[in-house]
């Protein structure tokens, strides 16, 4: 060791040098965020609670039964039934399990209508399994619920044109999907223009 | 004999007053505790109870009292239930000298700190005993160290203090602080600043805090002497820890600070400081030793077991004897 080390040692520099660091953090602000009472923000592209869309213009959902979720889906959670009833195709029964899901959105990617979503919300723990099982009709509640809290007047989600993929091969549906309008001065213009269109309808 | 009976029931009701606040103090010195360690790692600590999570401690007390006494089956029950009564009565009594004002104290003798130091010494043996009847193998290496840390670090705390009285000429606490006073700093903190350091170091082994947590380290002896306590019983223990620990900063406070009083110099600059009570000084000198308590611990990290030796043994004691050489020799010229 050299003078200068025991010196050091002596005088305990490198203790006092340690105890003037947590001082500084003592006095600096803390980086805590006080969940239950105030959240972090939500970052586009997050992957949360399974809804699907009601649409503004009809008020059901978008959904055609075309199946592609189902096939796509890695954890195989999603179960579609389909029906001809009088030469059309019905969905008849649409379940996803969320407990077995693993949260890849490539449901959302596929859905040629955009007719899935998996919304910001990541508050829907529950107190048994049964309740993670969501058929349609929870489904469209989970977006009825997530809307309420969506703090914007549109949604659109960014896996309904999957980034990565050259737009061109997205399907048309897919390429002129907009923002969907929830309320404000966006749904009543969505409105109006639905009006419109009927007038037009009604009159030719 | 009504004049002793009298005098027996005042000191009483007084000893159950100073019980009441000191409980009150350690609840909320664990709150301190909690929240000044919080913000070192820039946390908050607890915030949900209360506003600021001031009842947060009341919430703990609560939880503790109502906890499931649990008495394991293989643990030797007298020594078992009596050991942390044990460690409570002596960090208990040994407030019963120190004063907290001029003449605030609810015993006065001549010895007053011999007394501290001995009664605090007793705590010990709740250690031990608690380490040895719990029949755990954590238990007892956490009482054997205990054993092993006090010997070693009471030996320099004693050595340390009697610079001090070499200074003050006199046991008594009361008049220690009042030859404070003589200097013009009126603190021995600076004729006496090795003993002070000595003091510190061996006052954080004495009441087992980081980092010589040794006994109850929590990362290899789960929780060392307490392992197999719950509910009050552990309370107990937790209390009497937070009071020796005041009981220490309280002794660091009236030998090296001055006490009570201010620095005579202070005095003559701004006479009006003066009329601010001693006890408001008093406890802000025996909070700035809790902080230091809190602000080592979040800090540093435990030593080793032969660091710890070493530190008492190697460096603290000659440390100390050379201490009281070289004052006993300023002493004798001058």
């Amino acid at each position: 060791m050299t003078g200068k080390e025991i010196l050091n040692k002596a005088l305990m520099v490198e203790i006092l040098k340690g105890l003037n660091q947590t001082l500084k953090t003592l006095v600096s602000k803390a980086v805590t965020i006080q969940y239950p009472f105030e959240k972090r923000k939500v970052w586009p592209g997050f992957r949360g609670k399974h809804a699907m869309v009601r649409d503004p213009k009809t008020g059901k959902d978008k959904c055609i039964g075309c199946m592609t979720c189902a096939r796509v889906c890695p954890a195989q959670c999603i179960t579609v039934k389909r029906e001809k009833i009088e030469n059309k195709m019905v969905v008849t029964e649409y379940k996803i399990d969320a407990s077995r899901c693993i949260f890849c959105a490539y449901c959302v990617e596929a859905c040629p209508t955009c007719a899935l979503v998996l919304t910001e919300n990541y508050e829907y723990s529950v107190y048994s399994r049964d309740e993670l099982i969501f058929d349609k009709e929870l489904l469209l509640k989970n977006w009825d619920d997530f809307v309420q809290r969506w703090p914007e007047d549109t949604y659109f989600n960014k896996f309904w044109q999957p980034p990565g993929i050259d737009p061109k091969r997205w399907p048309k549906t897919k390429q002129e999907q907009k923002p969907i309008p929830l309320r404000g001065a966006a749904l009543t213009e969505q409105k109006e223009a639905v009006k419109e269109e009927k007038d037009e309808t009604g009159n030719s | 004999m009504t004049e002793f009976l009298i005098r027996v029931i005042i000191t009483a009701i007084i000893a159950l007053v100073y019980f009441g606040i000191l409980l009150l103090h350690v609840a909320y010195a664990t709150y301190f505790e909690r929240k000044v360690i919080g913000h070192i790692q820039m946390r908050l600590g607890p915030m949900v109870v209360g506003p600021h999570g001031l009842l947060q401690p009341i919430a703990d007390m609560v939880k503790l009292v109502f906890k499931e006494d649990v008495i394991p089956s293989q643990v030797d029950r007298v020594i078992f239930r009596i050991a942390p009564l044990i460690s409570l009565v002596a960090a208990m009594t040994t407030f019963s000298v120190i004063p907290v004002n001029q003449g605030w104290y609810i015993g006065d003798i001549n010895v007053g700190l011999l007394f501290v130091l001995g009664i605090a010494g007793l705590g010990t043996y709740g250690l031990i005993l608690a380490g040895w009847s719990s029949n755990s193998k954590y238990a007892f290496l956490g009482g054997l160290r205990s054993a092993a840390q006090m010997i070693s670090y009471e030996v320099s705390l004693g050595l340390s203090i009697v610079g001090v009285i070499l200074l003050a000429e006199s046991f008594n606490l009361t008049e220690i602080v009042q030859k404070q006073q003589q200097y013009w700093h009126g603190m021995f903190l600076i004729p006496q600043f090795v003993a002070y350091f000595i003091f510190i170091v061996a006052m954080f082994a004495e009441t087992n805090r980081v980092p010589f947590d040794l006994p109850e380290a929590e990362s290899e002896l789960v929780a060392g002497y307490f392992v197999e306590y719950s509910g009050m019983r552990f309370g107990l223990f937790y209390l009497s820890e937070y009071l020796a620990m005041f009981c220490m900063s309280a002794l660091a406070t009236i030998c090296f600070w001055g006490g009570w009083t201010i620095p005579p110099v202070l005095l003559k600059a701004w006479p009006w400081l003066g009329n601010i009570p001693g006890i408001v000084w008093f406890l802000l000198k025996v909070y700035f030793h809790i902080f230091l308590f809190y602000w080592i611990r979040g800090t540093l990290p435990r030593y080793r077991y032969d660091q710890l030796m070493l530190i008492g043994w190697k460096v603290l004691v000659p440390l100390a004897l050379l201490n009281i050489v070289v004052t006993s020799i300023i002493k004798y010229i001058f």
